[in-house]
């Protein structure tokens, strides 16, 4: 820290230039994130709605969502979203230690596995919609190889749209955490892994008990990340289903989207918006305690 | 390059590169053709008028509209605007929050009603006579009604129309020349498609607007007064219909319902003059082998457009020439040649009797226009005529969604939906 560079911005500290770099990102964040964060708290104690007279209604909006059924049900589906987490993991990690095996056309399938992760999220709703529709190709397939007697609607169907949409965000997700756990496997010392084989170990003695270890602090980081994703899910579900049939795909996002773009009840949204982050806030703690605490001890 | 101007030089770079970020970040000018304001030398009246996605296909149009109403008008400049749907919305609530509104406005019905019942726009009952307010089908002009106050002047329209699969229907043994004109009909007509065919009766969107339809009233007052037997009893008879495959258990969005008829999996639809150009390109032998008719009508007798309004904001700074102006665009000869222009309809009574909707050349697009042209006298848009009718409307289509395809109980669904109409009612 301080240490002066000897080559370009020599009267600069590292920090001065690292600081120097930040300034655009940071100016925009400020601007298009912290800003209208906490412009949002004074808000949610009022009945703001841009065009018509502002007041202050104290907690009426609070003691309103925590009544408001249409909220509840989203705030319910919102957590049953977070069913996605365990699974992202545990698929990335699976799909990140077979593409870091040294084998030709590896890259290939890197690049294939990625390819989701770069897709507009509306566009891979609408393939996905068309996929998933009656007459789409999933209950073909699944009609072909008998698994399935009839046509299933698994976006209209109450008891198939929210996993249906769940699977779309695990497909378009895992490149993305796939990549994370790769560059993770990549730092891990070779040394380790080649003693281990000279001692006898198998490979899911290496994986288990090398491998994962050394992974723990991307796995933290990975979970935390797709956990705040899963709860504040939008796209696919607004492209898709926009929380029907019913609320049964209705997340808090999209909810407090509707309130507030389509209603105007901006005062009521952003205080929906407060409470939803504190379910977040809770969530990361409790990540963040379980984490220090040791977290899943796979040994 | 000595070190202090390499400092400067740094700053100055990344400056710049911010300043840059931050301009593409700004909306002025972007997308939309500005005339620039007045600079006051001939002291005229600047009208700024929005439109939705009429650009560039209607510069003609409306260049000459507004040329010719600037030389009748010499005190007024029009300065035309033109927004994608998208961002129509968000840039009007913008601009108001900005106290930078503008003067006429292009909105459909659902929002000139939000905006209305948040106090933002002129209310037409108190600015235009009773002759002015007559050229409109009543119907129509009152979609906006909110108490005493009307808040759009209806301009173009569609009216959806029944659309007959030629082939299903002769296949189930039905004389397509009398084709159903009630929705008691339709349901009839259905039964004999899903019995005699492998495919469904007709497309049924579960709103709430299907209640009004069947001359149900939603709310009395600030009270919810549509969970009773006469209700229940109607959508039962609509369950039953899914039941027996009659109706598709599913909520088509467009382009699925396109996919449905276009496929000969449903018989009938009632739909948009823009379902034939969709259904042209997915099923062409189907689109050669379909009908269009007159949309049956519930008990209430009356059929829902989809209009284009225009709005005043209360804001703008000239509401008498925005208003004038308003009247202008939408009056009979001008929504005649706009009708004309764009193959919609007009909302104007005198309008609607011109020959050019009568010219029914066979086509199904001829026969679709002049069905909705005939539907025009029972026309009317959605509304509640209330405040918060957005979420009392978004309130009841969840619960009948929850009724006609979660499979819930009709009863506890009815009676959650009237607990949470009067929740919104008493806000």
């Amino acid at each position: 820290m301080g240490k002066k560079r000897t080559v370009g911005f020599s009267r600069f500290s590292e920090v001065q230039t690292a600081w120097l770099f930040m300034a655009p990102g940071l100016l925009l964040l400020a601007l298009f994130t912290f800003w209208p964060i906490i412009f949002s708290l004074p808000l949610a104690f009022t009945n703001y709605s841009v065009i018509g007279e502002t007041s202050f209604v104290g907690l009426d909006n609070f003691k309103r969502a925590f009544s408001d059924v249409d909220f509840i049900a989203s705030i319910k589906n919102s957590l049953l979203y977070m069913i996605i987490v365990p699974f992202i993991q545990i698929i990335s990690i699976l799909m990140a230690i077979l593409v870091n095996q040294k084998i030709a056309g590896i890259k290939f399938f890197r690049t294939a596995y990625y390819i989701p992760v770069v897709t507009s999220m509306v566009a891979v709703a609408i393939i996905w919609g068309w996929l998933m529709s009656s007459n789409g190709v999933l209950n073909y397939l699944l009609m072909s190889v008998g698994l399935l007697d009839e046509k299933i609607n698994w976006l209209s169907d109450k008891d198939t749209a929210l996993w249906a949409l769940m699977f779309i965000t695990l497909w378009k997700g895992l490149g993305y955490y796939m990549m994370i756990y790769l560059a993770g496997l990549q730092a891990v010392p070779t040394d380790c892994i080649e003693a281990a084989k000279i001692d006898g170990a198998s490979n899911f003695q290496i994986i288990r008990k090398i491998i994962l270890p050394l992974l723990k602090p991307y796995v933290f980081f990975c979970t935390l990340i797709s956990l705040m994703a899963a709860i504040r899910v939008f796209d696919e579900v607004f492209v898709l289903t926009s929380g029907g049939p019913g609320n049964s795909t209705l997340t808090s996002s999209v909810y407090i989207y509707q309130q507030g773009f389509e209603q105007f009840e901006f005062g009521y949204s952003s205080a929906l918006g407060l409470i939803v982050s504190f379910i977040i806030m809770f969530f990361s703690i409790f990540i963040f305690v379980f984490n220090r605490k040791g977290g899943v001890n796979p040994y | 390059m000595s070190k202090g101007f390499k400092k400067v030089l740094s700053f100055a770079m990344v400056f710049l590169l911010v300043l840059g970020v931050l301009a593409a970040c700004s909306s002025e000018g972007s997308g939309t053709k500005d005339s620039g304001s007045d600079t006051g030398k001939d002291e005229k009246t600047t009208v700024e008028f929005w439109t939705i996605s009429l650009q560039p296909t209607f510069n003609d149009y409306f260049n000459d509209l507004i040329a010719k109403y600037e030389e009748e008008n010499p005190g007024v400049k029009i300065d035309w605007k033109d927004f994608p749907y998208d961002a129509v919305q968000n840039k009007l609530m913008t601009s108001i929050a900005s106290k930078k509104a503008p003067d006429v406005v292009n909105l459909n019905t659902v929002m000139a009603n939000q905006m209305a019942s948040k106090g933002a726009l002129v209310d037409f009952n108190q600015e235009l006579t009773d002759e002015q307010k007559g050229i409109y089908f009543e119907g129509i002009y009152n979609s906006t009604l909110q108490g005493e106050g009307a808040y759009a002047l209806p301009w173009y329209t569609g009216i959806p129309v029944l659309y007959i699969n030629k082939s299903l229907a002769e296949k189930a043994g039905i004389d397509v020349n009398n084709p159903p004109q009630t929705k008691e009909d339709l349901a009839n007509w259905g039964k004999q498609i899903a019995d005699k065919t492998d495919s469904f009766g007709y497309v049924f969107t579960m709103e709430t607007r299907s209640i009004l339809e069947e001359g149900f009233k939603i709310v009395e007052g600030d009270k919810a007064i549509f969970n009773n037997d006469e209700v229940k009893e109607y959508i039962q008879g609509n369950i039953d219909l899914i039941e027996a495959g009659v109706i598709p258990k599913d909520i088509p969005a467009f382009d699925k319902q396109v996919q449905l008829f276009g496929s000969e999996q449903v018989g009938m639809i009632i739909s948009s003059s823009s379902f034939i150009n969709q259904l042209k390109t997915a099923s062409p032998d189907v689109y050669e082998n379909t009908i269009a008719v007159p949309a049956p009508v519930g008990k209430a007798g009356i059929r829902y457009t989809n209009t284009m309004n225009l709005v005043v904001p209360k804001q703008s700074k000239n509401v008498d020439a925005a208003t004038a102006f308003a009247h202008y665009v939408t009056n009979d000869a001008n929504q005649l040649a706009f009708s004309k222009a764009a193959n919609t309809l007009p909302s104007t009574k005198e309008a609607a009797k011109d020959e050019h909707f009568y010219k029914n050349d066979g086509t199904l697009e001829g026969q679709a226009l002049t069905a909705s042209v005939e539907s025009l006298d029972k026309a009317t848009d959605f509304y509640l005529g209330i405040e918060n009718a957005g979420d009392v409307d978004s309130a009841i289509n969840k619960h009948l969604q929850n009724i006609y395809i979660n499979d819930q109980d009709l009863d506890a669904e009815l009676e959650a939906a009237e607990k949470e109409v009067n929740d919104i009612l008493a806000r």
